[in-house]
């Protein structure tokens, strides 16, 4: 159980803390809700709508009834979300995988490169050249397939959020399928 | 049917942009497309979208598979590496030990004897002659440097050239790591399992993305299955409307007529 001098302390200090006072650091915190847009439903977006329904026309085919129609726009607007998830994960790999290779390097690398450059900047050692092979490990960063899996580890949380979403759209669509195919077959 | 192939990979562009990540071959998805385009053959908008989820799902798990037999591979080579490393005799690396501390020689002589003298100076510091390895210890001294660091370096430099001479299968370098390897009472496949150990998150990351894309794949190719006697029923009733079609085309009037009867919610 958390003690009263803790919680009071916790109050006190949270008091102190404001959020962001930097320009930068607002204008970050303003996006802070904002991750992907995924959440937001296809309907509420103009160029998604159209694109719905260029689907839902293409699924219906022409002379549909209203109902085929309605259950064509249900399996449409589940294609366009998983569209939209899978877009947002092939953007979210490839700047992953864009960026400066030290990014992704595990925290204790980062740790112990540091500790030898520290090292290495005392006045004793600071006009000795640095040997070779401590050279090449410091300026080494996680290359190939071994930076991509690093990059999948690491982003492993914002990976299964992107997971759940194509789940899903996945789920929606198969039934919306499925309720389209029967009303089709019966008529 | 090539036709109608390269008119369903150009309607794909509904379902949105192919799943290429940099450095990935777009030929090869495309081939994949195309390739399955053929075997399922595809009746209505449906059938591609799941045709499309496949070539997706089947495209990453290739990915997943290729990224894990390429760091699998990297481990290996540098479990490899580490081990000859801490097994090459000097005899073996003695070559590029003098490669390695001719130019430092060079670049820390007196720049009249540089030439020459760097040259025979790390021949005989390479024979251990006493009177060289001194000079030598005294110019490495100098830069802050010292005779293991070289030896490292040529040792590291032996041990990265049979590697790269392993992994291309040449018979001298494979015969020389395999009895090696059998002295020393490990295989390749234990110095892989020993460095993976590090690397096991990394691993099964990768397994669980391979193992979510193969299921979705199997989904959509179950969901195409299912969808099968429908088609089917649709495409009998397609043959029967051109057939129907036919008649009404040879007898135009009528047809029209009968065109316009049609109740507008046949599909």
């Amino acid at each position: 159980m958390t003690s009263d001098r803790k919680i009071k302390a916790n109050r006190a200090n949270a008091k102190v803390s404001t959020g962001p006072k930097t320009h930068r650091g607002r204008a970050r915190s303003a996006k802070n809700a904002f991750r992907h847009g995924l959440s937001v439903p296809s309907e509420s977006d103009q160029a998604l709508c159209e694109e719905v329904q260029a689907l839902a026309r293409q699924i219906a085919g022409p002379h549909a009834s209203a109902h085929i129609q309605l259950l064509a726009r249900r399996v449409a607007e589940a294609q366009v979300d998983l569209r939209r998830v899978r877009y947002a994960r092939q953007q979210f790999l490839s700047e992953a995988l864009a960026k400066n290779p030290y990014h992704y390097e595990p925290r204790a690398v980062t740790r112990a490169k540091m500790r030898i450059i520290k090292h290495f900047l005392t006045p004793k050692l600071a006009d000795i050249p640095m040997p070779t092979l401590i050279e090449n490990y410091l300026t080494t960063a996680p290359e190939g397939p071994t930076r991509f899996a690093t990059v999948l580890l690491k982003e492993t949380k914002r990976l299964l959020a992107l997971d759940r979403y194509e789940r899903r759209a996945l789920s929606r669509r198969k039934f919306a399928v499925r309720a389209f195919d029967e009303v089709r077959r019966r008529s | 049917m090539e036709n109608s192939t390269s008119k369903t990979i150009s309607r794909w562009s509904l379902f949105g942009p192919p799943p290429i990540l940099e450095g990935e071959d777009a030929a090869a998805y495309d081939e994949l497309v195309g390739r399955i385009c053929a075997a399922v053959k595809p009746v209505d908008v449906i059938d591609e979208i799941f045709m499309a989820d496949v070539a997706t799902s089947e495209w990453e798990v290739l990915r997943w598979r290729r990224l894990k037999l390429s760091l699998l591979r990297a481990r290996a080579l540098k479990a490899l590496e580490g081990f000859l490393r801490d097994k090459l005799d000097y005899d073996l690396y003695r070559e590029h030990f003098v490669d390695e501390l001719t130019p430092i020689l060079q670049d820390n002589l007196a720049e009249d004897q540089a030439e020459d003298l760097a040259q025979t100076l790390a021949h005989e510091c390479a024979r251990n002659d006493p009177d060289a390895v001194d000079k030598v210890n005294h110019v490495l001294a100098g830069i802050g440097l010292e005779m293991k660091h070289i030896l490292q370096r040529g040792k590291t430099r032996k041990a990265k050239e049979l590697t790269q001479q392993y992994v291309r299968r040449e018979s001298d370098a494979v015969e020389f790591i395999d009895k090696l390897l059998a002295t020393a009472g490990v295989s390749i496949e234990t110095l892989t399992a020993e460095a993976l150990v590090k690397d096991l998150d990394y691993i099964e990351r990768i397994d669980r993305l391979a193992t979510i894309a193969e299921s979705r794949r199997n989904a959509s190719l179950h969901e195409i299955d299912r969808r099968r006697p429908i088609l089917g029923e649709t495409l009998r009733r397609s043959v029967q409307e051109v057939e129907d079609s036919e008649v009404i085309e040879t007898t135009p009037a009528k047809g029209e007529a009968l065109l316009d009867e049609r109740p507008q919610d046949q599909s």
